[in-house]
């Protein structure tokens, strides 16, 4: 397992690395001048050489790299432009939502696919079959700011059931908190569970047409048994790296959904950097955001490894 | 002899509108040894399943019954039959690398197949998983239960099958093909091992295998099946014997004996001048520092006209060498020589066109894309050989000389048989004219009849064509048939080489003789088993 | 002997054509028929769609957020511009960009992995590549795009031919390793055919089947990346319509006139809905 993780953990930093060269080179190829644009357009000269010098874009381009990671690795995250504030603060501040609602979606995920994917390959009833096609279909035509739109209409306009958006702290008012948590977590969570529930079942009935299922019936296993025990273990490990990729778009996502339900989360920050260009703050959570990837990726190849013991003992 | 405690009758199974089994039958004593012998689409494994109502998806049985002790199968609820499985009829199956749980651990499995029928304390399943690992045979069998199937070897994998299928002492064992996937010194193991099982724990025994071989040294009575029908029952000895269906006869006339002398100086005599010569071959694979020698210092000669059988287990290097000689794989260390010519320095592009192989799996190797004319067209045009027009003309030719219908280049490879399909891959071959035909198990995937054929049309064609040959098999009676010369292959090493009738005959190396202690012989029905029919 | 050698005592396993019309017999049922009416549908309307409409789609009116009626089927946006003529200009933009984007990212996608079938040092670097293009998934990379180069028509084009290059690539290149270990591979080399050769003529046309399914996919992804980014104000610029533009707007009034949203809703799904049945079909179809 030790030799496993050594294997795998040297490309997941280069894949980081790389990402930083790329988003630290991204906006340095800004058409035009960021201090341009950022000083605006009746900013003199002074001004923009001011900006410039803050930035540190007047340093040569290695310097400029170095003085970044530097700053990221000592959590001096510095000023943001457009937002106001440090960025620290800022990432502080919706970093809890953000984590809260990727989270709390990962478990709806889990929590929708697994039972959805056992029930699509083991049923044999037809109707239930279709059912869970329709809906894994349905789910995945609709795009998900659309199902929050209609979420909102459904459960907070016509039924008055949850709150249409907002954020309550998790630790003061913690069955307040959920309330405003369930519906983006659900808008977030439908898709990567539509998906997943899609490869379980694939997987699954793979697995129970395997000839190790057919040695398990002709030992009078139970079918419950055979589904859970044996074609289970087969169809998850497979099944793990499609949820770390899903765990990516659920972060992405989360840029969508905090918008619809006004969930002061990561995601609004980095819109709003992007919309009033305030590089430093898209410059570190682009990073910030890859790097949980990167560490997300790992994370999946290790449960991989230590479900297959085949890879495990490679 | 006690009364029967399986008994089946007219026994119908069908696909469909398809009959895969056609009113089979017969009896089965407490003890008892039974062997269904068929080629593939004779009904044989589905049969097996239908015992205890395994059938895949599609098939149903729609005559007849399945009684065990009175009780019959057939007919049973679905709840009930998963009581009587595996605790009264316990199922042994091909290929133990997939039926073997790849995830779960081999403790795991066994107490799987204990708590399913009622074994509820934990720590007696794993004394008695102990004990089963043991009785099969597995070495250090306590220390072994939390491994996985994957750090087993072939035959261990096999007899961890068979523990499984012992775990609740059913009284009717069914072996399907249990030793196909294997090789024969292990197929040999695993034989005797079924046959102590049935001597010292009264299980009857059903074995279902296409080798008559295997089933003569395990089975006291055989049933002959084809196209879902017995076509003959009786006494194992006096079958094989005197055999009275013309069918078996045929099947009998097409297994290839190992006391039958070589066929090969019939078809051509060997040139005096070697046409391939290898010398010192050794090649290496892994990491530098932990290698895997796969051929360590290999010499061989082989003549024009001539048919050099090579045989040798699983992993002894065999297929290796062939891929050298084809230059897929550069070796590590050594030469080889064509026409005097070093392979790879200038002598490479001749032979690359005189040395062509003819591939053991007839289903991966054709391209399913292509028809079967162009498949043997892409040689042509891959050497360059001849106008759109020539080529066309060379492969009806090509397709003749295999005994196909030029008509058939239209046609993809799905639309073959298995027999078929191997003469695509022999006209393949032939296309760019070689001098030398590598032919890598070429009849080991084809049934005995099918494979009676393309051996026929082998030598037919080193008759007419003078082709040297390299027959690469794991089958000692086959090859002694068809060569001049054979050479044993161990562990990357030529342990043994010399004229086929002798190295059979007379080994002068221990490990050929161990092979060939191995080989199951029609003759040898085991003197402990005596009739009851 | 002699008795068994007529070869055509055999058997042949399966017919010809059963297997030269695998995607038709996919796309020939009833899923995928659906699928093809669907996307058929819509594609004509959205070509055809100054044809079917003399409405500018872009023309304002003080007519706002009236509901459906002779003169505009799907009633008027909160500018009074008429909906029906939005939504098949919609169609048509959104599959212009799709259809556009997808290929050149597939096409990239694909080079990538042939590209990592030539050495070993090529698949290393090949696949960091995609790991790398990976991290940066759907919307994060559309805000990474629009970061440097603002919101537009190119940016959403750049993100969907970017954000599809690891999918087709890695699916083209985890076929190619499968097919490049079966005996026909090896057969077509012995046979004397160059690296080259073998990968193009035997290897690839075996791996390809599933870039199909992948396609499909890919254009519905595409469908969605357009309206994530119209959403979050870093698609198309306005006035011009998409799908996404229309929806987005319609959200607002989704209480108050729920008739804005149901045609771009509708369309939307619908285009989804279609691929993805598409794809689902011919997945069926090989698969048999």
């Amino acid at each position: 397992m030790r030799s496993f993780l050594l294997k795998r953990l040297p490309s997941g930093l280069l894949v980081l690395v790389l990402a930083s060269f790329l988003v630290f080179l991204i906006l340095r190829l800004i058409p035009g001048d960021p201090a341009t644009s950022l000083a605006g357009p009746d900013a003199g000269p002074e001004a923009v050489a001011a900006i410039r010098g803050r930035l540190g874009l007047d340093q040569p381009l290695l310097t400029q790299y170095v003085g970044w990671i530097g700053d990221l690795l000592t959590g001096n995250l510095g000023p943001s432009y457009a937002i106001g504030g440090r960025i620290s603060d800022l990432i502080g501040n919706g970093i809890g939502a953000t984590a809260q609602l990727t989270l709390g979606a990962l478990l709806l995920v889990i929590l929708i696919a697994l039972p959805l994917g056992v029930l699509g390959a083991t049923t044999r009833r037809r109707p239930v079959a279709a059912a869970v096609r329709a809906f894994t279909t349905a789910v995945l035509a609709v795009p998900p700011f659309v199902t929050g739109v209609l979420l909102v209409l459904l459960f907070a306009v016509t039924l008055r059931l949850l709150p249409a958006g907002g954020h309550e702290s998790l630790l003061d008012q913690p069955d307040l908190a959920v309330q405003y948590l369930l519906m983006p977590a659900l808008c977030l969570a439908l898709p990567s569970a539509a998906v997943l529930a899609r490869y379980l079942k694939d997987g699954l009935e793979r697995a129970l047409a395997e000839d190790y299922v057919r040695t398990a019936t002709a030992l009078g296993v139970s079918r419950r048994r055979i589904v859970w025990q044996h074609a289970l273990p087969n169809a998850l490990p497979s099944t793990i790296t499609v949820l770390g990729l899903q765990i990516g778009h659920l972060i992405a996502g989360a840029v969508l959904v905090e918008r619809i339900f006004a969930w002061p989360g990561l995601g609004q920050l980095i819109e709003q950097g992007v919309i009033r260009r305030d590089y430093p703050v898209v410059q570190d959570l682009l990073l910030l955001i890859v790097a949980v990837h990167v560490a997300v990726q790992l994370l999946t190849d290790l449960v991989y490894a230590w479900l297959d013991p085949r890879i495990r003992w490679e | 002899m006690s009364r029967p405690v399986l008994q089946v009758r007219d026994l119908t199974v069908e696909f469909g509108a398809t009959r895969a089994v056609d009113g089979v039958g017969f009896e089965l004593s407490a003890g008892d040894t039974l062997g269904l012998v068929g080629e593939s689409g004779s009904g044989k494994s589905t049969t097996a399943l239908a015992l205890s109502r395994m059938l895949p998806a599609g098939g149903r049985i729609t005559a007849g019954s399945v009684k065990l002790d009175g009780q019959d199968l057939a007919a049973l609820p679905e709840a009930a039959l998963r009581g009587l499985r595996g605790r009264r009829i316990a199922m042994i199956f091909q290929d133990p690398m997939s039926s073997l749980n790849p995830v779960l651990t081999v403790g795991k499995q066994l107490d799987e197949a204990l708590r399913a029928h009622g074994a509820a304390n934990r720590a007696e399943r794993a004394a008695r998983a102990t004990v089963l690992l043991d009785l099969v045979g597995i070495p250090g069998a306590a220390d072994r239960l939390g491994d996985h199937p994957h750090q087993f070897s072939g035959g261990q994998r096999q007899r961890i099958m068979i523990a499984l299928a012992l775990a609740n002492e059913a009284e009717v064992l069914v072996a399907d093909e249990p030793t196909t996937a294997l090789d024969p010194t292990v197929q040999q193991q695993i034989l005797r091992l079924l046959s102590r099982i049935n001597r010292e724990t009264g299980t009857a025994l059903v074995v279902i295998s296409h080798d008559l071989g295997v089933i003569a040294q395990t089975c006291r009575r055989i049933l002959v099946l084809r196209d879902g029908r017995v076509v003959e029952r009786g006494d194992t000895g006096e079958v094989l014997a005197a055999p009275r269906h013309p069918y078996t006869k045929q099947l009998l006339a097409a297994v290839p004996r190992l006391e039958a002398p070589s066929e090969a100086a019939a078809n051509s005599l060997p040139g005096p001048e070697p046409l391939l010569t290898v010398r010192g071959l050794r090649k290496t694979y892994g990491p530098r520092r932990r290698p895997v020698t796969a051929l360590d210092s290999v010499d061989l000669e082989l003549h024009p006209g001539e048919t050099l059988g090579l045989v040798g287990e699983s992993g002894s290097g065999k297929s290796t060498l062939a891929r050298a000689l084809v230059q897929v794989h550069a070796p590590s260390a050594g030469t080889i020589r064509f026409r005097g010519e070093e392979l790879g320095r200038g002598g490479g592009r001749a032979a690359r066109r005189e040395l062509q192989m003819v591939f053991q799996d007839p289903y991966s190797s054709l391209n399913p894309r292509m028809t079967a004319g162009r498949i043997i067209e892409e040689p042509l045009i891959a050497h360059g050989l001849g106008s759109a027009a020539e080529r066309a003309a060379r492969v009806a030719e090509l397709l003749r000389q295999v005994g196909l219908e030029p008509e058939s280049a239209d046609r993809h490879p799905r639309a073959f048989s298995g027999g078929q399909r191997q003469r695509i891959g022999i006209a393949r071959a032939l296309a760019p004219r070689p001098s030398v035909l590598i032919c890598d198990e070429p009849v080991s995937a084809l049934d005995v009849s099918v494979q009676a054929q393309v051996i026929e049309l082998l030598a037919r064609l080193q008759r007419e064509l003078g082709l040297a040959v390299l027959f690469i098999a794991h089958d000692l009676a086959v090859v002694r048939q068809v060569s001049h010369r054979i050479a044993v292959m161990h562990r990357g090493r030529i342990v043994e080489t010399g004229p086929a009738d002798r190295v059979v005959t007379a080994p002068e190396h221990p490990y050929t003789a161990e092979l060939l202690a191995a080989v199951p012989r029609l003759d040898a029905v085991g003197p402990t088993l005596r009739s009851t029919v | 002997m002699t008795a068994l050698t007529t070869p055509s005592a055999e058997a042949p396993r399966r017919t010809a054509r059963a297997h030269r019309n695998r995607y038709l017999a996919g796309l020939l049922t009833g899923r995928g028929l659906t699928g093809l009416t669907l996307v058929g549908l819509l594609a004509l309307a959205g070509l055809f769609a100054p044809l079917l409409t003399d409405l500018d789609p872009d023309a304002q009116s003080a007519l706002a957020l009236a509901g459906p009626s002779a003169d505009h089927p799907f009633g008027t946006d909160d500018l009074g511009r008429d909906l029906f003529s939005r939504v098949l200009h919609g169609i048509g933009t959104d599959l212009a960009i799709t259809f556009s984007a997808v290929p050149v990212g597939a096409l990239l996608g694909c080079s990538f992995a042939l590209l990592a079938a030539s050495s070993r040092w090529a698949d290393v670097t090949v696949q960091r590549a995609f790991d790398l293009l990976l991290a940066f998934p759907g919307i994060i990379l559309a805000l990474a795009v629009t970061a440097v180069l603002g919101p537009g028509r190119w940016p959403v084009l750049i993100v969907i031919a970017l954000a599809e290059i690891p999918g087709f690539g890695r699916q083209l290149r985890a076929g190619i390793l499968v097919q490049r270990e079966r005996e026909y591979a090896l057969a077509a080399r012995v046979g004397g055919a160059s690296r080259l050769r073998v990968l193009l003529r035997h290897v690839v046309p075996n791996a390809a089947d599933p870039l199909i399914v992948q396609t499909a996919v890919a254009l519905s992804i595409g469908v969605f990346i357009e309206g994530a980014m119209s959403f979050l104000g870093l698609g198309v610029r306005p006035p011009e319509p998409t799908l996404g533009s229309i929806l987005s707007q319609s959200v607002a009034y989704l209480s108050t006139h729920p008739t804005f949203a149901a045609a771009p809703l509708a369309a939307t799904t619908a285009l989804v809905l279609g691929f993805t049945l598409i794809a689902e079909a011919l997945n069926r179809g090989i698969r048999r």
